[in-house]
């Protein structure tokens, strides 16, 4: 259980990307994803003075920064390794969003980054809830983030996946406290990996705590790994407006179910 | 709660399982190689490789030699099998996998993308298949039956440390009661043109901590350590979790602070949390890759904690190479097998301390008893990761 006081996400960013990253050597090596992403944890956390007040910080992604990676490997493919500029070797790093994050105010708090595919923003959110619990942190930053490149999408056309699917990105950071404040939205009660997918009546009978909630069980046609992470914040702004329990049920593409169960306050 | 470490497993250029690894060390012979047999184009620089190819690591794992999974997971299964053995059956136990990996499949991507760049009509599809970080660790989970709570973390050269931070907290929490965390990581020309475009690859062996150190040598391996829950042990356990911390430099992206701030942080908060003094710690595993930037950090954040009285030290990478995401797990396994047989393993390759600081690390295998080990992990993004283990 805990409380959520703030979610952001690449789709209601009011600040200036400028404004997020002011040193424009730094900002002109960050690729479009670490820049989306960084300015989510910033939209969320109310900026610099929010991220020192961050006791820990964790991201999640399901590829990482694809971009950097490609970049990295064509200029291996094309010089045979020698003289290599290392900058995308050093934003390919999966963990560079979390880091930048730290380093936007100097926070040397815990700073963690999980990549377990489509449940990457769901363990990410579980060790957030258990540093709560635990009481090694009251205020934590969680947050996933994806991004799309023509390479990936070509390569996973080939293999079949956008049959029936359509491709996506995002980023969308949540902040998280054990106590429930005058700002909290609404709050997590359960995060749960499931075993096998869930019918929507099943996950009414084992999730729902009350009956004038919702399941959200159908998906669209949108897939991609941290595609659960813009759904929760779908509806913890559904919770904030008056609907008192929704249970978020997510798979990617028929596997790997998870459920996040939201209610209000 | 206390939380014991009932099994290890480890694979690393030393060989497969801790007995060849043990045997090696007591020899003072490293494993590092002058050239790569296995990579899929010709590097310049030293490699600590695991010296079996793929379908000899599959069919050693109990795999068709025509397996297709990365050799990731193929060195992950292999030590997640011998942790799992070594800590008894439990198969009344919610059992989970916390794995660490920094390059996923990219040693198949890179075969796939030179192909793919040529023609993005070519390219085997199934060498790209494993490409993300969960992949490997859902391999594992498969092959060695885990099927509690699984996840992957990746946060570069302390990914495995912090997996095993991770699955501490699930048992501590009541999610497992017994997890499998380490790391697993693989050579590619990826990582090895990335560290060479930072120009820390040291053309010699590796010296960590000494004077005229030059840089770092690769390796590639997996290590995994069992946490498990005191009262569902089988058997006597080989030492006990006794704490960790992750702490961030938040100074530069890849570089270290010249003061440590990080692994300061990290091994500080460690200490203070599980409340055990500085003078009750009886060795230290070191991250020490051999890079001017990180011994020196590494170094002045230990005079720091320890003031003059800086306890026995060392750093294995002389031996392994720089596993990357897997240094962690490998680490973890060397500090447990310490507290369990009594040993300080060496530091290869040390001649003269480096001026800045004077320290000395441990250079002949020496037995001792210990009852407090300490492991740093140091990662890019200023990821410090500090685990405390303990004899009782």
């Amino acid at each position: 259980m805990c409380y959520i006081e703030a979610v952001a996400t690449h789709l209601n960013l009011t600040h200036d990307i400028k404004e997020v990253v002011p040193d424009a050597t730094l900002r002109r090596r960050m690729s479009r994803i670490v820049k989306m992403a960084t300015a989510a944890a910033f939209e969320c956390t109310g900026g610099v003075q929010g991220i020192a007040a961050l006791d820990a910080i964790v991201t999640a992604t399901g590829l990482g920064c694809l971009t950097d990676s490609e970049r990295f490997l064509e200029q291996i493919h094309r010089t045979g390794g020698q003289m290599l500029n290392p900058t995308p070797f050093i934003q390919s790093t999966f963990n560079t969003v979390g880091a930048q994050i730290a380093l936007l105010a100097k926070n040397r708090c815990y700073n963690m980054t999980y990549v377990h595919r489509s449940r990457s923003f769901e363990s990410a959110l579980t060790d957030a809830m258990l540093q709560l619990k635990e009481g090694d942190a009251r205020r934590v930053l969680a947050g996933a983030f994806d991004e799309n490149t023509p390479t990936q999408h070509h390569i996973m056309e080939r293999m079949g996946f956008w049959r029936k699917a359509e491709d996506g990105e995002g980023a969308v950071f949540t902040l998280l406290t054990a106590e429930a404040t005058a700002n909290s939205m609404a709050r997590v009660s359960r995060v749960e990996f499931l075993s096998s997918p869930l019918s929507e009546q099943q996950c009414r009978e084992r999730y729902a705590t009350c009956s004038d909630g919702q399941v959200w069980r159908s998906l669209d046609k949108t897939v991609y790994p941290c595609r659960s992470a813009l759904r929760f914040a779908e509806a913890v702004e559904e919770v904030r407006k008056g609907v008192p329990e929704i249970v978020v049920y997510n798979e990617y593409f028929g596997k790997e179910p998870t459920v996040i169960v939201l209610q209000c306050l | 709660m206390k939380i014991a470490v009932s099994g290890i497993g480890i694979v690393s250029c030393l060989g497969i399982g801790m007995e060849a690894n043990r045997a090696a060390i007591s020899r003072q012979e490293s494993g590092i190689v002058p050239k790569s047999r296995f990579l899929s184009a010709p590097s310049a620089f030293p490699v600590g490789e695991v010296p079996f190819c793929n379908a000899d690591l599959a069919l050693r794992a109990g795999l068709g030699e025509r397996c297709l999974y990365s050799r990731t997971a193929l060195l992950g299964i292999l030590a997640v099998q011998e942790a799992l053995a070594d800590s008894g059956e439990g198969k009344d136990l919610r059992t989970g996998l916390v794995s660490g990996t920094s390059v996923g499949g990219m040693d198949r991507t890179e075969v796939f993308y030179a192909d793919y760049l040529s023609d993005p009509a070519h390219g085997r599809l199934r060498d790209v298949a494993m490409h993300d970080c969960a992949a490997s660790t859902l391999a594992i989970a498969r092959h060695c039956g885990i099927e509690g709570y699984t996840t992957t973390i990746s946060t570069a050269c302390s990914s495995a440390a912090n997996a095993i931070l991770a699955a501490a907290r699930l048992i501590r929490c009541g999610i497992a009661d017994r997890v499998v965390a380490g790391g697993t990581d693989v050579l590619s020309l990826f990582t090895l043109g990335g560290f060479g475009s930072l120009m820390i690859l040291d053309k010699k062996p590796c010296r960590p901590f000494d004077a005229d150190r030059a840089g770092l040598n690769l390796g590639e391996g997996a290590g995994y350590i069992v946490l498990q829950r005191e009262d569902t042990l089988q058997k006597e356990p080989y030492a006990y979790f006794a704490g960790g911390e992750n702490a961030n430099d938040a100074y530069h992206q890849t570089a270290s602070s010249a003061t440590g701030e990080g692994c300061y942080k990290a091994m500080h908060d460690t200490l203070r949390k599980a409340g055990v003094a500085a003078s009750q710690i009886d060795y230290v595993n070191a991250h020490g890759t051999g890079t001017l930037n990180n011994d020196l950090s590494e170094s002045r954040a230990l005079c720091r904690l320890f003031g003059d009285k800086v306890p026995p030290f060392s750093s294995t990478k002389g031996f392994t190479g720089h596993t990357l995401a897997a240094a962690g797990g490998i680490e973890a396994v060397f500090s447990v097998e310490a507290l369990r047989r009594g040993v300080i393993y060496p530091n290869l390759n040390f001649f003269r301390p480096m001026e800045e600081t004077g320290l000395v690390p441990v250079t002949e295998s020496r037995e001792a008893p210990l009852r407090y080990v300490l492991s740093n992990s140091l990662g890019f993004g200023g990821n410090c990761t500090a685990l405390l283990f303990s004899k009782n």
